[in-house]
């Protein structure tokens, strides 16, 4: 009890779909105008993250 | 109070046996303890609904490990998974950071960057797989295991199936890796508007190419054949050579000693015993019975061996030390046949060997102060210069080298580069 680690896979795609999530919502409020050429490099970058995250725990 | 484990449900892992892609919907399903048909329908429903669904899946695909796989199938290792993982990761983020200098504004040029990019992540496909699969000298190891009984009936060590899943592999990373490097040219030709131009280049060597290929066609298939069967005799000539080289060494050697040792059968009993436990461990690839775990033990055991069979003192320094390995392996026999020899014909005087071990090579000498001899004058019919020491060093891609004249005592070097031999 108590011992169990964090999955960081599992924290950094949290992470990265909770960041998603906001932008989407600045998108929808109006604050944030979420073009193609914006979303592409944060879905991409998210995507990466996740993927790095998930391979480097993998490693270990 | 409620216990975890009575109630813990399964990690998420891919159902591949279960599932009919890749397993997502079925190991969401056990994962959730709900039906698999309504984790399916949601994701028919996100993707309908702009495309969510196949992105989630996609990403449920690359993130989330397989779990048992379907009977004969053996599960990918997952440490080549977590390096793919990790290796398309980083190709997302360096798009990403294209993706948001291009919209910042900080561009060259779209013909010249995104045709830089498919090239780098062809090149880097085909130089890894090609580096990766060295097309490394056959050294001869032992034979293949003979198998008793109850080995029959089980699988071999490296099945057909296994086989042709690696050959799959990288002839798909290959094809993909040059289907991006061809279309970094496309690319490129497109943006500078040089591919309408080029089509007429194109479609001319196209025409050339076929022609050629069928003239030549009968010729080159020919010319792949004769290559393959002159390397799979290559092959079972230097397997012969390694028997026969192995046969001299043990069983040849342990003959002799029962003939000059007829008179005395309980020492003939044991040799002919322990010569029969090494054979039958040879012929089932499993090391031999006390065999040493490095190649300084290993000297230190063959020299103890020599010296009890001839009762000639072996004197063994070693300077470092390598585990053993097939090349190595090679070593110590050839090393061993060295000192056999030194003991039967140096004249009673002692055995030096010295080993030298160091990142880059590996030096092992034997001498003997014995009246020597004239290497070129050995009959061709004795093997044991010849195949055991020499041929044997050869075939493991090492050199031996023999130096010695009438009068003079005998000196045997064996040399074998480490450097890029295991990676160290």
């Amino acid at each position: 009890m108590g011992d169990r680690r964090p999955d960081i896979a599992s924290l950094a795609a949290g992470l990265a779909i909770g960041l998603v999530g906001i932008l989407v919502l600045l998108d929808d409020s109006g604050a944030l105008d979420l073009s193609f050429a914006v979303f592409a490099p944060v879905a991409c970058a998210a995507t990466g993250a996740i993927l790095v995250a998930a391979g480097l725990s993998r490693r270990e | 109070m409620t216990s975890l484990a009575s109630g813990a449900r399964p990690r998420l892992r891919r159902d591949r046996a279960g599932g009919w892609i890749a397993g997502v919907c079925s190991g969401l399903a056990r994962r959730l303890g709900a039906d698999p048909a309504l984790v399916r329908l949601a994701f028919v429903v996100a993707t309908a609904a702009g495309g969510l669904g196949v992105a989630l899946y996609a990403l449920a695909w690359l993130v989330v490990p397989a779990g048992d796989a379907p009977a004969g199938e053996r599960r990918r290792p997952s440490s080549a998974r977590a390096s793919v993982q990790v290796a398309v990761g980083s190709g997302l983020l360096l798009l990403s950071a294209l993706l948001t200098f291009r919209a910042l504004g900080l561009w060259f040029s779209d013909a010249i960057v995104w045709p830089l990019v498919l090239i780098a992540a062809g090149g880097v496909l085909i130089w890894r797989q090609s580096l990766g699969q060295p097309d490394a000298p056959e050294a001869p190891t032992r034979p293949r295991p003979v198998p008793t009984a109850p080995e029959q009936a089980a699988p071999a060590t490296r099945d057909p199936a296994e086989a042709a899943r690696t050959a799959a592999v990288a002839v798909s990373r290959t094809g993909v890796g040059v289907a991006l490097v061809i279309a970094a040219g496309f690319a490129f030709l497109q943006g500078t508007g040089a591919l309408s131009a080029a089509k007429d280049v194109l479609l001319a060597v196209f025409a050339a190419v076929v022609v050629l290929g069928v003239i030549f066609a009968p010729w080159i298939v020919r010319l792949v054949r004769s290559l393959a069967a002159e390397r799979s005799e290559r092959i079972r000539s230097q397997e012969r050579a390694e028997v026969a080289a192995h046969l001299h060494d043990s069983v040849l050697q342990t003959l002799a000693m029962v003939q000059r040792r007829a008179d005395e059968p309980r020492e003939v009993a044991a040799l002919a015993r322990r010569q029969e436990r090494e054979l039958r461990a040879w012929l089932a690839g499993r090391p031999a019975p006390g065999q040493a775990a490095s190649l300084g033990a290993a000297l230190e055991a063959a020299a103890a061996e020599v010296e009890g069979r001839h009762g000639v003192p072996v004197e063994t320094v070693a300077v470092g030390d390598a585990p053993l390995d097939p090349a190595t392996e090679a070593v110590v026999a050839a090393a061993r046949e060295a000192m056999t020899n030194a003991a039967k014909f140096g004249g009673g005087s002692t055995v030096d060997v010295f080993a030298e071990v160091s990142p880059e090579r590996l030096n092992v000498f034997v001498r003997d102060r014995g009246p020597g001899f004239d290497p070129t004058q050995v009959p061709p019919d004795r093997r044991g210069v010849r195949e055991s020491i020499v041929g044997r060093m050869r075939r493991h891609g090492g050199r031996a080298t023999i130096t010695s004249a009438p009068g003079s005592g005998t000196e045997v070097e064996l040399l074998l580069e480490r450097s890029g031999r295991d990676g160290s």
